[in-house]
């Protein structure tokens, strides 16, 4: 059983600042016109397809990303575009 | 291949952040680099030597790395220019088993520098304990190079490794065009050979990891750390162990030993002025340093290095990021921050994990000014610890008041700008004992090298001083200030001239002047302000002038004297129109 296979639901694209703790999901993109911020969420594995699971929104958005537990500001997570997993 | 050469084989040891790189690098040397759970403990290059069969190697310790392209951190570059520079011959990329995900994605762009290359799969145990299974021989046969199963803590794997060196290839990875595309490629992968079932024994660190960065339970957390820590240092260190050291170890015995022995070996005055008098290098200098000082810095990096292994500082960036932001930094800084009250001089070098030039001066400002190392720490809880907790809090409020205001100042005069707080959190875990006890000693063998000459040799200059009358020239120098501005006993002069030299060194001095009583609760507390806030010692200044240049050392130097001379005027005033006592 994998871990990885693409969630290609129906259900429109959320970002990542609008989840609630327990949401599950896939990246579908980062969209920042900053080059930076969009190089660093990919090399910490923030990229296409990745699972996550949203764990804590306040004082930042703390989520699971594949096996990384990632901690961002609020505008961070503004920027990545998730598909929620159908329930 | 490994074949007859001239020099020895050059092995570098690559791989993402907190994969336990370090902890492969002392298990195959024989020498120990700094291990803890966070990401970015190594920030420089360490080397080693190791035997592999019969073929000397010589191994580098890298820092970790997420890429070697794009927006990369300055401890990163690091890393780059050692495969850039074509200074390893071989590569073992060390991999946490749990995320190959962000191992195989890095692998994409090793296979750009075509080096031979072993990939060592750390930490399977973890990776099993949370259900995570990767089929090395799989993934061995779609890379083309041997891939080894290991827990490096417990030497696990070790063997198979020397014994795979010989067969390290280059990896078959497809050339891609880009970032998404080497991530396409490692999802890819990663889909292929591992699986992950929804079966975790890892309740209790994933227990304490949510209790840890949500607010309602991390605060009480943080609250409880920081009192055991007052426990364990401030009370059993500085109080407990100092008192032994200093009236049984040094008064009963050591210097009644020394005073002896001078006194029949060099029957003269000025021997005996100099070893064991007011100034001697045993009763003033080695006393300092090793009955006041070390029984604190001991306990201090004991517990602190239980933090550091523990995964929980990093959690604090979470609650911080937004104080931090308004100083132009984020959360990020807060590992440095934690890191100066161990060694601000080692926490300047930390700096590197932060992002922009702008964060990375901000940052080093703020430890040289506000940041008390474990050293003075200890002089500081010593001394006021016998005043009151209102003195210690007063402290402690100023000091952070002082870090904010000029933090926010810093980060609105200062160009350049602030980069996104994207952190990564690292696991909780339980402490290695061993390796909690071998980072203890490394770090107190550390500060004994580093502190004691100074601490003596400030004694000697201090006794030259006084030879030539020139200690009361100094109080007559320092009379406006130290008398008129900060309304502190003459005496205080030569003691925060040394605070110069180091921090914790003027600390002690003022420990014993309170100790004689000579110093009252408000005069201690503002003494000890301005001390805090000057530059810690000689060795962070040089810190700094190597990681930002003179010319930027120097106009810290002089931003934060005067910082802390006026901080203790305006404290002195305060204290005076309100009639405060401790």
């Amino acid at each position: 059983m994998s871990s990885m296979h693409l969630v290609s639901g129906s259900k429109e694209l959320r970002t990542l600042s609008s989840l609630p703790p327990g949401a599950r999901g896939t990246v579908h993109r980062v969209q920042a016109r900053a080059g930076d911020r969009v190089d660093r969420l990919m090399a910490l594995g923030v990229t296409a397809g990745a699972p996550i699971t949203v764990l804590q929104t306040f004082p930042g958005v703390v989520f699971l990303c594949d096996q990384t537990e990632l901690a961002v500001e609020r505008a961070v997570a503004d920027t990545i575009l998730v598909r929620p997993a159908e329930e | 291949m490994l074949r007859l050469r001239a020099r020895p084989l050059r092995i570098a040891l690559v791989g993402n952040p907190n994969v336990g790189k370090s902890v492969v690098f002392g298990a195959l040397t024989g020498r120990y680099a700094t291990v803890s759970n966070y990401p970015g403990t190594t920030v420089s290059v360490t080397k080693g030597r190791a035997l592999v069969g019969a073929e000397v190697c010589d191994l580098v310790d890298t820092p970790g790395v997420n890429a070697l392209s794009g927006a990369i951190s300055e401890d990163e570059r690091i890393t780059r220019a050692v495969l850039e520079r074509g200074e390893a011959d071989l590569i073992v990329q060390v991999a946490d088993a749990r995320n190959i995900r962000r191992a195989l994605m890095l692998s994409a762009e090793i296979a750009m520098y075509k080096r031979p290359v072993l990939l060592a799969l750390n930490m399977i145990d973890e990776a099993l304990a949370r259900g995570i299974a990767v089929n090395a021989a799989e993934l061995s046969r779609q890379l083309g190079v041997p891939v080894i199963e290991m827990v490096a803590t417990e030497g696990r794997g070790l063997q198979a490794l020397r014994d795979a060196l010989p067969d390290a290839a280059p990896l078959r990875i497809p050339r891609a065009r880009d970032a998404a595309a080497r991530a396409a490629w490692a999802h890819e992968l990663t889909a292929r050979v591992r699986t992950v079932s929804t079966l975790s024994l890892a309740y209790m660190q994933e227990a304490l990891s949510r209790a840890t960065r949500s607010p309602i339970t991390g605060i009480p957390i943080l609250a409880v750390v920081l009192y055991t820590m007052y426990l364990f240092v401030g009370v059993f260190g500085a109080q407990t162990l100092v008192g032994m050291m200093e009236n049984d170890v040094f008064g009963r015995a050591v210097n009644p030993a020394a005073t002896w022995l001078v006194d029949r070996a060099l029957p003269f005055q000025v021997a005996h002025d100099f070893f064991v008098g007011e100034y001697g290098l045993i009763t003033m200098g080695l006393t300092y340093a090793v009955a006041i000082v070390l029984p604190v810095v001991t306990t201090f990096f004991l517990l602190f290095g239980f933090l550091e292994d523990s995964g929980y500082i990093p959690r604090l960036a979470v609650f911080s990021d937004r104080i931090f932001r308004a100083m132009g930094l984020n959360g990020k800084a807060v590992l440095p921050m934690v890191l100066g009250l161990g060694c601000d001089t080692m926490a300047t070098m930390t700096t590197r994990i932060l992002s922009t030039p702008k964060e990375r001066l901000i940052a080093i400002l703020l430890l040289a000014l506000g940041i008390p190392c474990s050293a003075q720490l200890a002089t500081i809880l010593g001394i006021l610890g016998g005043v009151s907790f209102a003195a210690v809090l007063t402290l402690f409020s100023v000091v952070l008041a002082q870090m904010f205001i000029v933090g926010w100042l810093a980060g609105q005069l200062l160009r350049g700008q602030r980069s996104d707080f994207i952190m990564e959190l690292p696991p909780i875990r339980l402490p290695k004992l061993r390796n909690l006890v071998t980072k203890t000693r490394m770090r107190v063998w550390w500060y004994l090298g580093e502190a004691v000459p100074l601490f003596l040799a400030g004694t000697v200059l201090l006794f030259v001083l006084d030879r030539l009358d020139a200690l009361d020239a100094v109080a007559a120098a320092g009379r406006p200030v130290v008398t008129g501005m900060l309304g502190l006993p003459p005496e205080t002069a030569q003691i925060l001239m040394m605070g110069f030299l180091r921090r914790d060194y003027g600390a002690a001095g003022l420990f014993h002047l309170a100790q004689t009583g000579q110093l009252t609760g408000v005069q201690a507390v503002v003494a000890l302000t301005v001390m805090t806030l000057f530059i810690p010692c000689v060795a962070n200044f040089l810190m700094i002038v190597k990681e930002r240049g003179l010319r930027v050392a120097m106009v810290l130097l002089s931003v934060i004297t005067p910082i802390a001379i006026l901080t203790g005027t305006g404290l002195h005033y305060v204290f005076d129109a309100f009639g405060v006592r401790f």
